[in-house]
Parts: C-alpha cells; sequence; structure tokens
C-alpha cells in the first residue's frame, strides 16, 4: 500500500507508474497485480479482483461489479448478504443505507464509506526497526587500557539505556576500536543470557581489550549489539544484586568466549529406559536447565561409555571376568535389571536385543555396570568360552 | 511346548484388557495360556470391574470341553505336531510359541488339571496409595464385593468407580484381601501406606495378604526381602504374584500403544510409561519359584488362597422375581390369564388343537418354573397398552399360545407352524427369551416404569461391549505411531463401514504409504491386534434383568452416559453363559409411525384401529407389494427386498411371512434364496427329505428359512442332540474367539452325509447356522414382523397421504429420507403442501381438500435447525394468522435466528414474501426480545423500501433442499437435463436395452456383506429410480465415484431379472459438479451424517470443525448408505 499522491507525473501518469513498478518487480522475480484507486478501500479490492487503475471520480462504478467480499468484511456478512442476493457491491450502493446498517452492523458502512471515499482513511508510513549502536569520537588518542575499558562504560551505558527503553538484552557485542592508522581492531563477545548490565558486560570485553594492539592510539570507538533478544525490566527488591542464574550465566559466558559457545555443553533429562538415551547433551548458552524428574529405577553409573566386551566370564552373574587388560573378581552382584529395546525405534547399538543390567562389586574396588544378551546364545550349545563373550561393561558406579 | 512343570502355582494378579486401555490380553488368552502352563489357578483382577470374569469362565468352560472330547475320541490329540516353522523365538520369554496370527490357535489339550478361575477386582482407591485385590471365598463374599463395587460405580460417572477405604472395611467380609503397596522402595509415605495395610489387616484378621510382585529391575531381591519384612511386622502373610498385563511378552508393543491412548501420546514421547520389559506375563510355578527361591511359602500361599476361594461362577443362584400378586402364586395367575385369553381371543370357542396345546406349554411352564418371567413380560406390555404405547413381543419364547393368550404376540398361532420343542425345553436348559418392540418415541416411558416397579437394586440393562473396529483402530493406532492426520484420514475413509479387518497391503499403497517401511509395518500389526480389544462399555439397546432380590449382589450396577439409566457390566453372552433371564425392551419406529396413522385415521377419517383389527388379507395390498411399489413400508422397503418382491409376489400372509425371513444373513449365507424362489415358481420340484424334515419345512418348499428350522436339521439330520444345536448357535462367538468352530462344522457335514443328504446341501446348512449365530430370525420373529408389513402395506395402499404423514412424523426411521418419501407420496397423488407459518405446526399435518381428500402439509419439523418449542410458540400466538415476519416475532416471542430459519425455509410465502424478503425482514429484528418503546405504538417509524434481486428456480430449488432437504418445486435433474443430452430418463430404462448412460441423485449405497463386495445404488431423477450393480472390479477402478459422488452418470448394460430392470455399471462419473450450477456456486459435500456409511467423520480433529454453519449446508441431496 502505498500513497502516491503527487508522484505520478514524476512517472509520466500513473499509467506508466504501474507498467514500471510491474516491470521492476518481474524483474526481481515478483509476478504482482496491482491497482490504483482514490480510496485505500477500492485500491484493496481491485488489486485483489483484477487490478487496474479507477480514474478520480468514478469510484462507483469502478469496483461496483466486484464481489462484496473485496470490501474487507468478514465471511460471515458477506454470506448473509448473499442469501438475500446482495452479491456486488453494485448491489449495496444502490439499496437505502439505514436499513442496511441495521441488518449488518456499522461495520458494512463503514468499509463501503472507506471505499467510496465518504470516510477518510489515511496511509501511515511504519516506524523504523530500534538501532543498537553507539559511537563515541576521542579528542585525543588514547592508548592505556584504563582509558579504553573508560570509554568502553560510556559507550555501555548509553547502549545499555537504549536496550532498557526497548526492552531488549544484547546476546552478542561488537566493539571497533579505530586506530590513527585507520587500522582497526574488533572485539567480539557472546552472552550466554540476553543482558544489558553495564559493569557484568564491560567484565567480560577486559580480556579481548588486553590484547589488542594500540599502536599509534585510537581516536574512535564503535559499539554495537548486532543480536539482540527480548528482556523484559526486573523488579529490583531485596537479596543479592546478582542473582545465582546471573552468576552461572556469567560463568558460562566467560567460559564460552574462551573455548566456544558450543563446547560448554549442560546435561538435560530426557525419557527413555534405554540407559544412552536417558539423557541429552546441549550447548548450556542455549537451552534452559531443566529440574531432573523424579528417578525412582534401579542406580544408574555416573559415567557411561559404549559397551566394552569382557573376556573370561563365568557364569552369571560372572564369579570372574577380564576387562580393560584387568583381572576382576565378583565380590557382590545385583540383578538383573532386564531392558528391551524400544520396539518402535530400530536403534543400531540395541540389535542384538534385550539386555540384563547387574551391578557388580568387584573385590578390586571398581563397581562395574555388566549387561549380558542371553537370547543370542539360548538354545545353541556353545562351549562355555563363547557364552562368556556375552558380557559387557557398559558403565561405572562412583 | 513347555515341559509339564512340577511346581505349583496359582496366579492371583492378572489385569486382563477389560481394564480398558491397559490390560493387553483378552481373558479368553489369559485362560487358555494358563492352561498352557499348567498353573493350578487364574484370578482375572480388573480394575474395580468384573467385566472380563464371564468371558474367562466361559473360555475355561469351552477348553473344558475341548478336553473333554480330546479323551473321549483319541483321534482328536491329532491336533498336536507341531510345525515348527510357525513357531518363533520370543524374544523376552525366552520360549518358542506359535507365531502370532492375532488370534490364539486351539490349545492341545493336556493331560493336567485345567486351571481354576477365580473371579475377582483389585479394587483401587481414592484415598490411599494401596490398592487391594478382592478374591471372593463364597457366595456372600461375591455379592459383597459387587455391592461394593456397585457403591463405588453409582457414585461417580459413567466408567469411573469412587471407593475409599472405609467402603472396603465395610464390605470386605469373606474377601481375601491381597495389599499391592507401593514399591517399598521408591516409597514417599511409607507411614501412611503402613497405616492404610494395618488399619485393615486389624479388621480382617486371616484374610489379608501382602502380595509381592517382581519388577525385573534388578532390585527384585532387596524388594521382597523389604516387603518381607513389612509383612512380617504387620503380620500379613506375603504372597508371591505376577501383576500380569498380558498373557505373552508378544503384547508389550500393544501394552505401550494402550498406554500411550490412555494418557494421550504418540509413542515417541511414550518415555518411562513403557513397559521396560516383556515380564508381566503369565509365568509358570517353576519360574516364579526361581525368583521366590528365598520365600517359597509365598508360592504355597498362592495354592492355598486358591482353595480358600471356593466360589465359582455359575454358583450364582439366580431368582426371578416371583411375580406373585394379591396372594395369588404366579403359576396360578398365568393359567387364569391364559384361560381368560382363550375367551377373547377366540369368542366363538377356541379350537381343540389349541385348548391341548395350551395346557402341554403351561404344563412345562409349571415344571420349569418360568411362569414368572411370561408375567413379567405380561406386565410390561399391559402397562404400555394401557398407556397407549404400540408394542408387539417376539423371540424364542414368544413362539407360543401362551403368548398369544396373554397379549404378548398377534400372530395367529394357527396362522403358522409351532414346534413345542423349540418353545422352551428342559434339557435345553436355555432361558426362555421373548423380546417385546415397543414405539422408539416411547420407550423410556416403559424403561423408567421397569426401574419404579422393580427399583435400581433389582433391575438394571444390560451392557454392550464397544470394540475396537478398523477405523477406530486405524484412527488411534495410527495416531499413536505418529502417522500424520491426512494419512489417517485416507486409511480409514477407504473403510467401508464398520469392518473388523486390519488394511491390506492395496489399501496402505493407495493411501500412499511404503509397504516396506517398518513403522508401516507394525503400525499395521498392531492395528490388527487392537481390532476386537473391548474399548467401553456402552447399554445394550433394551436387555433388562430383573432379579427377585438385589441385582447388585450379582454383579456391579452402574450409571449409563444417559440420564437416568443404570447398567450392569456383563452383555448379553455373559448372561447367557450364567444362565440369567432378561426381557428385551426394544425401539422399532415402524410402530411410533403406525400409532401416529391410526390417530390420523381417527381424526380424519372416524376409522378405529388398533393392530389387531387391520381388515386382513386385503387383495389390493398384496398387488400392490407385488408391483414392489413399498417405499416406506415395514422391512420390505429395502432395495434388496423391492427386487424380491416381484418375483416373490406374495399372495398371503405366510408368504410376507417367508418374504421378511428370507433377505437376511443365515438364508443368504446359506444359499437358499434361489432355490427358494424356483421352487416357490414351480421351476423346481420339491424334493421329499423324509417326514421328520418335510414336518418342520414342508411350508416353506423344503427349503430352510427359519432358524429353527436350521437347527431342527442338526437334530434330524446331521443327528446332534437338541441341547447340542442349539448351544452351537448361542454359542458361536464363543466358537469363533476360541477358534473352535472348525471341529463342529466337521460334525454337522459329515453326521449329514452318514445320513444320505448332499455334501453341498449339508454346507450350506451349516453356513445358514453360522448366519443365525450373528442375527437369528425365527419363525414367530418373522410371523411378528410380518404383521407390521401387512399393516403398515394396508396403510399405504389406502391411505397414503395418512402414511406418509405418520412417517415424516417419525422420522428418523426406516431407509429413506424425507424427500424420497415426499416424492412418493406425490407420485401416488397426494397433494402436498409446503411449510408454512400460518398453517403448520411442529408435525406434518392433513388438511381436507375440497375434493374430500386429503392434502399433506408439511411441518416444521422438516425445517433444519428449528427447535419445537418455538413451533409450539408458533402455532399457539397464531390467532388468524401473522400478516408480516415482525408480528410474528412480537406474538409468538421466537428468537431471531428462528426466523431467519423460518425465512431460509420460504415459510412466510403465503404471506406474499418472497424468501429474500422474508430473511430481509428478519434480519432487522436483532434483538432477543422485542422492546416496549419501538412497537405499533413507539417511535420506530417506517423503513425506505427494498428491492431486492429475484431468485431463479434453481436457486430456489437448492434453497429448498439447504432448509427442507427436499423441494416441491423441481427436481434437480430436471433443471440439468438440458445439459446431460447422453441420459436417458429412468422411466424409460423398462423399455431400453444394450447400454445406455443414466445420471441421477444417489439416493442409497448398499453394500450388503452377503454379497462378496458387488455394491448396489438406487439413483434418483425427475421421472423416476434406477437400479444400478457395480460389480467389484468395476467398483475397485471407480471407487471415489462410486463411494462420495452425489450425483453420478453410470453407463452400462440393461439386463433383466423378471420384472426387474437394473443397470450393470460399466463407467461411473461422478458428476457432482453440475449441481453447483444450479444456484449459487456451493459445493456439495457428500454427507448425510444420518446413514451414509461411507463418511463416517473420522476423528473431529482431522475434518475442520470450524465449519461456517452456510457451508455445513451444504451437505445437499443426501444419500443413505447401508452396508
Amino acid at each position: 500500500m502505498a500513497d502516491i499522491s503527487g508522484v505520478p507525473h514524476l512517472f509520466g501518469g500513473e499509467n506508466a507508474l504501474r507498467d514500471d513498478l510491474k516491470a521492476r518487480l518481474e524483474r526481481a522475480g515478483l509476478h504482482v497485480t496491482s491497482a490504483i484507486a482514490g480510496t485505500r478501500g477500492a485500491a484493496h479490492a481491485l488489486a485483489r479482483h483484477g487490478g487496474g487503475i479507477i480514474p478520480d471520480g468514478r469510484l462507483a462504478e469502478g469496483i461496483g461489479p466486484l464481489p462484496i467480499s473485496a470490501l474487507r468484511v468478514d465471511h460471515d456478512t458477506t454470506e448473509a448478504l448473499s442469501r438475500v442476493g446482495l452479491v456486488r457491491i453494485a448491489d449495496l450502493i444502490a439499496l437505502p443505507r439505514a436499513p442496511l446498517a441495521r441488518r449488518f452492523g456499522p461495520g458494512l458502512i463503514l468499509r463501503l464509506d472507506q471505499a467510496l471515499g465518504a470516510q477518510s482513511e489515511p496511509v501511515a508510513a511504519e516506524p523504523d526497526a530500534p538501532h543498537f549502536g553507539v559511537r563515541m569520537t576521542l579528542p585525543e588518542p588514547i592508548g592505556l587500557q584504563a582509558d579504553v575499558m573508560a570509554g568502553l562504560e560510556r559507550l555501555l551505558d548509553r547502549l545499555c539505556d537504549k536496550l532498557f527503553a526497548t526492552h531488549r538484552g544484547a546476546r552478542r557485542l561488537r566493539l571497533e576500536l579505530h586506530r590513527v592508522d585507520h587500522v582497526a581492531a574488533q572485539i567480539e563477545i557472546g552472552l550466554a543470557r540476553p543482558m544489558r548490565d553495564p559493569v557484568r558486560i564491560a567484565a567480560l570485553f577486559a580480556k579481548g581489550v588486553e590484547g589488542v594492539e594500540s599502536g599509534f592510539g585510537i581516536e574512535a570507538m564503535r559499539l554495537s549489539a548486532p543480536l539482540t533478544e527480548p528482556l523484559p525490566p526486573e523488579q529490583i527488591g531485596d537479596g543479592p544484586t546478582v542473582g545465582h542464574e546471573d552468576v552461572l550465566a556469567d560463568l558460562l559466558s566467560s567460559v564460552g568466549n574462551r573455548i566456544g559457545f558450543d563446547r560448554v555443553l549442560r546435561l538435560l533429562p530426557a525419557t527413555s529406559l534405554i540407559p544412552e538415551r536417558s539423557f541429552l547433551l546441549a550447548p548450556a548458552a542455549y537451552s534452559e536447565p531443566e529440574p531432573l524428574v523424579h528417578y525412582s529405577g534401579a542406580k544408574r553409573p555416573i559415567t557411561l561409555f559404549p559397551p566394552e566386551p569382557v573376556t573370561a566370564a563365568s557364569g552369571t552373574p560372572p564369579a570372574s571376568f577380564r576387562w580393560r587388560r584387568m583381572r576382576f573378581t565378583t565380590l557382590r552382584a545385583a540383578g538383573p535389571e532386564r531392558i528391551t529395546p524400544e520396539w518402535w525405534f530400530d536403534d543400531p547399538a540395541w540389535r542384538s536385543g534385550l539386555r540384563d543390567y547387574w551391578r557388580i562389586e568387584t573385590r578390586e574396588g571398581p563397581r562395574l555396570w555388566l549387561f549380558v544378551t542371553p537370547q543370542t546364545t539360548a538354545g545353541l550349545a556353545l562351549p562355555a568360552t563363547a557364552r562368556a563373550q556375552n558380557w559387557y561393561v557398559q558403565g561405572e558406579f562412583a | 511346548m513347555i515341559a509339564p512343570c512340577v511346581q505349583p502355582y496359582a496366579e492371583l494378579c492378572v489385569t486382563s484388557n477389560f481394564t480398558f486401555l491397559t490390560g493387553a490380553s483378552h481373558p479368553e488368552e489369559l485362560v487358555t495360556r494358563a492352561a498352557e502352563l499348567g498353573l493350578a489357578a487364574i484370578a482375572i483382577t480388573d480394575r474395580n470391574s468384573v467385566a472380563g470374569v464371564v468371558r474367562a469362565f466361559s473360555a475355561l468352560k469351552e477348553l473344558a470341553r475341548l478336553r473333554d472330547e480330546a479323551s473321549a475320541t483319541t483321534e482328536a490329540a491329532q491336533d498336536g505336531p507341531t510345525i515348527r516353522s510357525q513357531h518363533v523365538t520370543d524374544h523376552s520369554s525366552r520360549q518358542t510359541v506359535p507365531h502370532f496370527t492375532g488370534r490364539t490357535a486351539a490349545p492341545a489339550p493336556q493331560d493336567a488339571p485345567l486351571p481354576k478361575l477365580i473371579a475377582g477386582a483389585r479394587l483401587v482407591l481414592t484415598d490411599s496409595a494401596v490398592e487391594w485385590l478382592a478374591l471372593p471365598t463364597d457366595l456372600a463374599a461375591w455379592s459383597r464385593l459387587t455391592r461394593l463395587l456397585s457403591l463405588g460405580k453409582r457414585r461417580a460417572a459413567k466408567g469411573e468407580c469412587h471407593l475409599n477405604r472405609g467402603d472396603v472395611a465395610e464390605w470386605g467380609t469373606g474377601l481375601i484381601l491381597i495389599a499391592l503397596p507401593p514399591d517399598p522402595l521408591d516409597d514417599a509415605q511409607p507411614l501412611n501406606t503402613r497405616a492404610d495395610l494395618q488399619s485393615l489387616a486389624r479388621l480382617f484378621p486371616g484374610q489379608c495378604f501382602l502380595g509381592a510382585a517382581p519388577l525385573y529391575d534388578g532390585r527384585d531381591q532387596n524388594r521382597i526381602d523389604q516387603l518381607a519384612i513389612l509383612a512380617q511386622g504387620l503380620n500379613l502373610p506375603m504372597v508371591a504374584l505376577g501383576d500380569v498385563l498380558m498373557h505373552r511378552s508378544a503384547r508389550r508393543p500393544l501394552a505401550d500403544v494402550l498406554t500411550c491412548l490412555r494418557v494421550g501420546c504418540t509413542i515417541d514421547n511414550i518415555g518411562e510409561q513403557r513397559l521396560a520389559n516383556g515380564e508381566r506375563r503369565l509365568k509358570t510355578g517353576a519360574e516364579m519359584a526361581r525368583l521366590f527361591h528365598r520365600h517359597p511359602a509365598a508360592i504355597r500361599r498362592t495354592l492355598e488362597i486358591a482353595d480358600r476361594c471356593a466360589f465359582r461362577l455359575d454358583d450364582l443362584r439366580y431368582q426371578y422375581p416371583d411375580e406373585a400378586q394379591d396372594g395369588e402364586p404366579a403359576q396360578d395367575r398365568l393359567e387364569r390369564l391364559a384361560r381368560e385369553g382363550l375367551r377373547w381371543r377366540y369368542p366363538a370357542g377356541p379350537p381343540p388343537k389349541i385348548v391341548h396345546r395350551v395346557e402341554k406349554e403351561l404344563s412345562l411352564i409349571r415344571e420349569v418354573d418360568y411362569a414368572p418371567y411370561f408375567l413379567t413380560v405380561h406386565d410390561i406390555v399391559q402397562f404400555a397398552r394401557a398407556q397407549g404405547i404400540l408394542c408387539q413381543g417376539r423371540g424364542s419364547a414368544a413362539n407360543s399360545v401362551v403368548c398369544y393368550l396373554l397379549g404378548i404376540t398377534e400372530v395367529p398361532p394357527e396362522s403358522i407352524t409351532l414346534i413345542f420343542e423349540r418353545f422352551i425345553s428342559k434339557e435345553r436348559g436355555e432361558p426362555p427369551d421373548i423380546d417385546v418392540d415397543f414405539e422408539h418415541e416411547r420407550r423410556e416411558e416403559v424403561i423408567q416404569w421397569i426401574y419404579d416397579r422393580y427399583g435400581r437394586e433389582r433391575a438394571g440393562l444390560t451392557a454392550t461391549v464397544i470394540h475396537f473396529r478398523s477405523r477406530a483402530a486405524i484412527r488411534e493406532v495410527g495416531k499413536v505411531m505418529g502417522l500424520s492426520q491426512d494419512v489417517i484420514a485416507r486409511l480409514s475413509g477407504q473403510i467401508w463401514g464398520w469392518s473388523s479387518a486390519a488394511p491390506g497391503e492395496e489399501r496402505l499403497r493407495d493411501a500412499g504409504l511404503s509397504v516396506e517401511d517398518r513403522r508401516v509395518q507394525l503400525a499395521v500389526q498392531l492395528i490388527g491386534e487392537i481390532i476386537g480389544f473391548p474399548r467401553h462399555l456402552s447399554q445394550h439397546v433394551g436387555g433388562f434383568v430383573i432379579t427377585n432380590g438385589r441385582l447388585d449382589e450379582l454383579c456391579p450396577i452402574e450409571n449409563a452416559a444417559m440420564e437416568d439409566r443404570t447398567v450392569i457390566e456383563w452383555d448379553k453372552d455373559d448372561i447367557d453363559a450364567l444362565g440369567l433371564l432378561k426381557v428385551d425392551i426394544l425401539a422399532l419406529g415402524m410402530l411410533t409411525c403406525i400409532r401416529k396413522a391410526f390417530g390420523l385415521l381417527a381424526d380424519h377419517r372416524g376409522q378405529r384401529l388398533t393392530l389387531a383389527n387391520v381388515p386382513p388379507e386385503d387383495p389390493p395390498v398384496y398387488d400392490m407389494l407385488c408391483r414392489a411399489d413399498a417405499i416406506g413400508v415395514f422391512q420390505v422397503e429395502s432395495r434388496a427386498q423391492l427386487n424380491f418382491l416381484p418375483r416373490m409376489r406374495p399372495r398371503k400372509f405366510y408368504d410376507l411371512v417367508c418374504e421378511v425371513a428370507i433377505v437376511r444373513p443365515g438364508p443368504i449365507q446359506g444359499g437358499m434364496v434361489h432355490p427358494f424362489i424356483n421352487r416357490r415358481m414351480g421351476r423346481e420340484k420339491v424334493e421329499d427329505l423324509g417326514p421328520a424334515m418335510m414336518e418342520v419345512l414342508g411350508r416353506t418348499y423344503g427349503v430352510p428359512l427359519f432358524q429353527e428350522q436350521a437347527m431342527q436339521i442338526a437334530v434330524v439330520a446331521a443327528g446332534f442332540s437338541p441341547a447340542e444345536a442349539d448351544r452351537l448357535r448361542r454359542s458361536l462367538a464363543t466358537f469363533k474367539r476360541m477358534g473352535t468352530i472348525g471341529s463342529f462344522r466337521d460334525r454337522f457335514v459329515s453326521g449329514m452325509l452318514e445320513r444320505g443328504y448332499d455334501a453341498d446341501f449339508a454346507a450350506r446348512c451349516f453356513a445358514q447356522i453360522e448366519g443365525f449365530g450373528s442375527y437369528g430370525f425365527p419363525e414367530s420373529h418373522a410371523a411378528s414382523f410380518a404383521r407390521l408389513v401387512y399393516i403398515s402395506a394396508w396403510l399405504k395402499c389406502h391411505h397414503q397421504a395418512v402414511f406418509t404423514c405418520a412417517l415424516l412424523n417419525s422420522q428418523p426411521m426406516g431407509f429413506y429420507a424425507p424427500a424420497q418419501l415426499v416424492r412418493d407420496a406425490r407420485d401416488h397423488g397426494v397433494e402436498v403442501r409446503p411449510v408454512s407459518v400460518n398453517h403448520s405446526i411442529w408435525d406434518c399435518t392433513l388438511e381436507p381438500r375440497t375434493d374430500g381428500g386429503l392434502a399433506l402439509r408439511l411441518g416444521f419439523r422438516q425445517i433444519k435447525g428449528l427447535r419445537e418449542e418455538d413451533a409450539a410458540w408458533i402455532a399457539a400466538a397464531r390467532g388468524n394468522g401473522y400478516p408480516d415476519v415482525e408480528s410474528l416475532w412480537r406474538r409468538a416471542g421466537v428468537h431471531p435466528s428462528a426466523l431467519e430459519r423460518l425465512a431460509e425455509a420460504d415459510s412466510f410465502a403465503n404471506l406474499g414474501l418472497s424468501r429474500r424478503d422474508a430473511l430481509w425482514s428478519a434480519k432487522a429484528l436483532t434483538a432477543p426480545a422485542p422492546l416496549p418503546l419501538f412497537g405499533a405504538d413507539g417511535e420506530g417509524g417506517t423503513e425506505p423500501a427494498v428491492d431486492l434481486p429475484q431468485m431463479t428456480l434453481g436457486q430456489e430449488m437448492i434453497e429448498d433442499y439447504l432448509s427442507l432437504r427436499l423441494s416441491l418445486r423441481a427436481h434437480p435433474i430436471e433443471l440439468l437435463r438440458a445439459s446431460l443430452p447422453e441420459s436417458m430418463a429412468h422411466d424409460r430404462l423398462s423399455q431400453a436395452s444394450g447400454r445406455v448412460t443414466v445420471t441421477g441423485l444417489v439416493i442409497t449405497r448398499q453394500r450388503p456383506g452377503t454379497a462378496s463386495g458387488v455394491i448396489f445404488l438406487t439413483l434418483e431423477d425427475e421421472t423416476g429410480t434406477a437400479n444400478v450393480v457395480v460389480w467389484k472390479k468395476v467398483y475397485e477402478t471407480f471407487r471415489k465415484a462410486v463411494i462420495a459422488g452425489r450425483l453420478i452418470q453410470v453407463t452400462g448394460r440393461i439386463e433383466r431379472d423378471g420384472p426387474v430392470t437394473h443397470l450393470i455399471a460399466e463407467q461411473v462419473e461422478d458428476v457432482s459438479h453440475l449441481l453447483a450450477t444450479l444456484g449459487r456456486p456451493v459445493m456439495i459435500e457428500a454427507n448425510d451424517g444420518r446413514a451414509d456409511e461411507t463418511k463416517r467423520p473420522v476423528g473431529g480433529s482431522i475434518r475442520s470443525t470450524a465449519r461456517h454453519p452456510r457451508e455445513q449446508a451444504r451437505k445437499l441431496f443426501p444419500s443413505r448408505d447401508f452396508h
């Protein structure tokens, strides 16, 4: 929707303007239907029903043949009108208005008037999106780290005010330092949570500023927030000024800025009875912590690894066995915990079928989580050595 | 096979699939498996319910019968050598089992004694985490258990049961109570648990036990030890339990799917709620002993408990109400009533044959002591008569002179063959069976009267178990397995009606699914497994169980979904198995129609008729039926019957009896139709089957049509004992479930062969008995129906206007929609007048014409969406008529939306207001009630007049259909005729030959289950109807047009069968889009919502519910589809 009052003559008339617009859009690969009319309502109606130009003062004829649905009225009203045989806009224009308004409400009349120009409906431009960037040009070049930090603090104050005004917080910040010799240095930091607290953000910049070569001095600084997220204002009350989550977020930010945010992981609970699928690993900065649901089953080992075969196992549960070239003797065993694969999900690791898990305390110290797949050898007359191949270690208890 | 185990064990905690959406095995499967494993006993303990125990009981009886048979004839042991390739190793149970085929194979008889069945329940309390298994030790305890359950169920909504600790304490005497406490290793409130256990243990010393079930989660030893300590501390002996959920671990996937259905998630989100392993299955004693090796007493105690539970379901002594009145014993009263009956039924004195027969019947009734039963039915019928409710009895026991004399049936015993043996017999020990049909609009009065008379504790409706059928199974399992909504819709949309088969490969391909996909395979397998699972209990159409004592001491009573109804937990097969009597209080629309027609005749013609005094054997009536002019006539109006009438050419009442009985699953499956017609028309000789057979088959030309004839053949020709023959029919359902039908068939056929009958005839007779299993049709039954056929045909023949009016006022009923009924009436020269605000009332009425005839005035009930109350106000406030729309609004005080409905139905036409003008005026009235200020003397003022565009004929007609579902103006095809030059008018079909094309609205669509996939369509155009036959192959090609078309064009060959003309379809085209050209562009959609079998809605969520009301109205031109 564009207000083209006073513009067409620049293009050589309305027709030429419309053709020009069409040609340009077609070049961009868009096929459009457009309409020019004296009112917003009429242009809307015509653009959706073939397009064209309605000359000044002939609005009623121009949109008369169009269906009533073109008038931006709801479906119910259109249906109700068609029930009494009123299908086109021309049918409505001809009717006395008071009975019409009585039956179908003022909304219909309003839309009709807007289309016919009896009711004004101005076109207004949309506001620009807020821009999060501030800069500072220094009267004298600076070179000291403390000076840069002081400048950064001033910039941050201004930026955070802007963020506050729009209820947003920064997730990514970029500081550009322009040197006298026209070389620019960039420091970019990420934040684990959206944030607009200047003091805490400044702390995260410290390490980056340290590494900047100032050369003959820095004469201008620019700070921008390329990535922001909504952050509603918080109530300030008693208690510590920096909450527990904020401390964790700061830690994640500082660690993440050093080793990369995708390497700082968080364990999340997952609901599955298959041990290796009973948890999820997610980048900490991009996930919310979830409370651990109450777990009521048998104890799980603290470390879990892909199954490693055990050799020289004897008996069920094995009285002694070798694992990682070490010899173990069973002191105490608890089990079996029988877990079957998820039948609807074809997991290659579980193709061998159900597993009987045993918790085995060894005389040597380690408490291991062993499992056996009994069905693979059941019914086959195999020597005991082959049978022993069925035992695996999958985890170790603390 | 499993080696017979030495360790005896009784499983006391088994959840069957009657704990809906939880248990994953049928009670039959559990019992069979328990017998295979050689368990000493099995208890069926469903959650707050005993709904499944009778099935288990019947299954056990069937197993016992099989074993007896096997020991009698050693050859049956040959069931034996197991075919290895049909067996697979079941991973979870590590046992070799027969490959799963969806049905339990007939179990191989073993020497070990069959397990004992303990009927019990698992009590889940609202105020305690401890659940209790309640196992009754004797009959008194069982009664207390059922009363306890009734108490909980009557308190709660349908399907729920609210019990608390106090209730158990009150009713627990005599019950073995086994506590199932929360897991002691993970109990948040161990003190509460302890207190709960202690309180009951103190109340019922020696009755309470503590159950311990292994979970196989690696902590079993620890758990059992903990429970043993708890048991010691509370002095509750510990008992080993399996907490069984399924009969084999192969049911684990299904159990998970059921869990998903219960909690409402998909299989991918089921998470930890799935079964970790398949160990909740039935196990052998040896395996249980291994698990409880440190507590052998826990195993031993299961047997002690099983021994203490002496209650068996056949101990249920059922006492029928004695029906004595004023000190007169029931038998005396019955005999007195019968004598009175002889006097009023035969004013000229009864024939000696009848008197003799009555004596015989009465003495038999005395012997088996069934007099109260007949009196109950008599009293119910008396009540109905007193209220002016038409009713009529049928059923096997109604097949008697006594019933005729008591006024229960209206069929004179002289007119049919009454086989005395079929009446009731001592040796069969079967309860008598009388069904009574009542007017469908007033049946509720009768039901409430029965509740009032016997009280809620003594009378209850039987239940009907609603099973998963194809459509529901696909929808629900598909959703769980994560198939998308549109795929599910496509899969289930292709199912015709209620089918009970999983979708085949072709269906899957049609729906765009890959057959190789593992998910799809799993889903299909699960759909196959879940079909036949009970889903919930519903109420039976009208089977009442009435007792002398308290009914809730026999079985639990619960609230039905319908207000003021109470239902017991067992269905009719269960009741049968236990020998309980039931009276069927059924609803029949035609009785309503006949009563209304009689009323209209009395009002307009002064003719007072009853069911008994309609002029009999009137030749014009039979002439009409021979012409197949029977739209609206009871029973014979269906497509198959209409085709059959001209061939049958009924000339007397008994012909109608045969006519009614022959187009039924029994005779059709038995291939009896063609021999009957051929012999009747003299094209085939009646072969003599010997005097024993001819006595029964003589009147039907040696062809068995009725149920008792088929049974008699089993006795006379196949050498069954009467009891066996009857059990065969009654227990067909059980036999099919247990897979033991085959042995019966062999015996039947070989029995007939031995006696020199034709093998083909024998096979057909057996097929007929199988057909009767689902829907039995004895002669008296057919005779009762035939009376209604005759009466309705008489009404149609002599009083077409009255008949149509009564039919319209009794809707919904019958085979045809109002549009066809009205059209038929007009074809017979009845003037039909449109709905008018100044003439109509709610019902359709008759108006006298100047020539003395009667015209039919359509009533407001035809207008869609108009309420009866509004119609009453309009009629009451009418006075000298309404001059305009506004006056109707002011005087009748109806809501403006009702005015719009009236306007849309063009009911202001006689005020000179066109449909649009009326709607325009109605639209102006937006306030729900008139405001005083703007009245006639107010300040409203007059509106400027408005000229609205006129409607075309096509538009008017479409609007008629939208609002009334019929149009008196024109037939749609009439307006389309010009654009259908190649189509032949239907009335010219009878002269046509060769290949022709016809076009018409689909009015009925039928696929009889007996016709192997053939579909019968009835098309209608402005000149008449056409019968189209679509063979299976053509149907496959034009599936969509055949199922979904409203207006279709069929090209095919003409085929004649006597006077009936068929069009054998070769090409079918859906031309419904032409209908849209008639008026404004509305899309016509295939739906009636009432009788359309092809388009049952597939779950509310799939079809968008947010439809515009006008779009809803697009369900134009409905067809009635049957299968």
